[in-house]
């Protein structure tokens, strides 16, 4: 691997212009694929959009590093990941078990990541580099929620960062919250002048499994979204145990969200924040500005 | 043998002639009948892991609401009626 000082094609250093937390319910995927957003029963939840799409359009972004996890499409249990990092120029659309949605194969930066990558892992974050991947709807949902695509490609180009939230043992969430700091470090020192979006995704509240299935906790979801804003340090400090018994066993995907804060400074201002919760899934919005 | 399901090709064996699909993974007769018996919750019981059982919930025909609900011991129609907006399936 060449330096990053060598690859970059700009002296300019890159920077985070904003943070975003959000849900990715598979089941918003056929509803775009369909084209069903105004039904009564989703509009809400896309209107919630509206406003970050404006405002994203704004900021005009160059990448997206998309903090999401894999369910078993690309990563099975003979190997799984604690942390990986995609570092390719492309990344397929994966067939998760119910078919390959029809959107563009979504574009990477191979330098950036390579560059991430170097960083990190100097970082002691000992990551999984991906130079295949294939993504579903752990990163697609989030994509299509915030970046409109056409029939040629979507706005963004985008990293992925995949974190093993599905089988035991996880991370913990400060390590998740360290991994954004080391993240925030990582991009600020790639002198390729890219403005760049951190997506952290999953939750919040849901139980999918056994008899506590369709659990959700609605105000365990809003104190999470205000410590995410006000102390995500504290935050940090949450037990996988907490969230599960609290929010549902899946909720422990939520411990993304802190990568994506860690990646932010600590007063970073929070600009949209939304709540929808129609079925199972408690889904959360939450932007902050770089 | 659910990470296989995430080829439409295998889909399709598992649909024509799931003895012959499930004979080809170890699997123990015990997990091969509560496969066979659609018994969503026992899968969950004999350490499944959901998004793993969704593949499988996809190949024979059951959404994962319709899992949930068998799961929880109601109806479909029954836990529905428990959502906030129903439509949103």
């Amino acid at each position: 691997m060449s330096s990053s000082s060598r690859r970059a094609t700009s002296r300019v250093p890159s920077r985070i212009v904003a943070g975003i937390g959000l849900s990715h319910v598979p089941s918003v995927g056929p509803v775009i694929d369909r084209a069903r957003q105004a039904d009564p029963a989703w509009k809400p939840l896309f209107d919630a959009y509206v406003p970050v799409r404006a405002w994203l359009e704004k900021l005009e972004p160059d990448v997206a590093i998309v903090v999401y996890n894999d369910h078993g499409a690309d990563f099975t249990f003979d190997k799984y990941p604690t942390f990986a990092l995609g570092a390719a120029d492309r990344y397929r659309i994966a067939d998760e078990g119910f078919g390959t949605r029809p959107l563009p194969e979504v574009a990477g930066h191979a330098d950036f990541s390579i560059h991430l990558c170097e960083q990190l892992i100097a970082a002691e974050f000992d990551l999984t580099v991906c130079q295949e991947l294939g993504v579903e709807h752990g990163f697609l949902v989030p994509m299509n929620l915030c970046f409109p695509h056409s029939e040629s490609g979507w706005p963004v180009r985008s990293v992925p960062l995949q974190v093993n939230v599905i089988q035991h043992p996880l991370p913990t969430a400060r390590r998740c919250f360290r991994l954004g700091q080391a993240l925030r470090g990582a991009v600020e020192s790639y002198a390729g002048d890219l403005k760049v979006v951190v997506l952290g995704t999953g939750g919040m509240s849901h139980q999918l499994q056994g008899k506590r299935f369709g659990y959700m906790n609605e105000a365990f979801d809003q104190w999470f979204l205000d410590q995410l804003e006000s102390d995500p340090e504290g935050l940090s400090a949450i037990s996988h145990h907490r969230i599960m018994e609290e929010a549902g066993a899946e909720a422990v995907e939520l411990i993304m969200w802190l990568t994506m804060r860690g990646a932010l400074s600590p007063g970073a201002k929070r600009v949209h924040r939304h709540y929808y919760a129609p079925m199972t899934t408690g889904m959360g919005l939450i932007t902050f500005a770089g | 043998m659910c990470a296989a399901l995430c080829d439409p090709r295998e889909r399709e064996a598992f649909k024509r002639d799931e003895e012959a699909f499930m004979a080809r993974f170890s699997l123990s007769e015990a997990e091969k009948d509560l496969i066979r018996k659609r018994d969503f919750a026992g899968l969950i019981e004999a350490g499944m892991n959901i998004y793993f059982m969704l593949k499988i919930g996809s190949a024979t025909g059951n959404s994962l609401y319709r899992m949930g609900a068998q799961m929880r011991g109601e109806t479909y129609e029954q836990f529905l009626s428990t959502r906030n907006i129903k439509g949103a399936v």
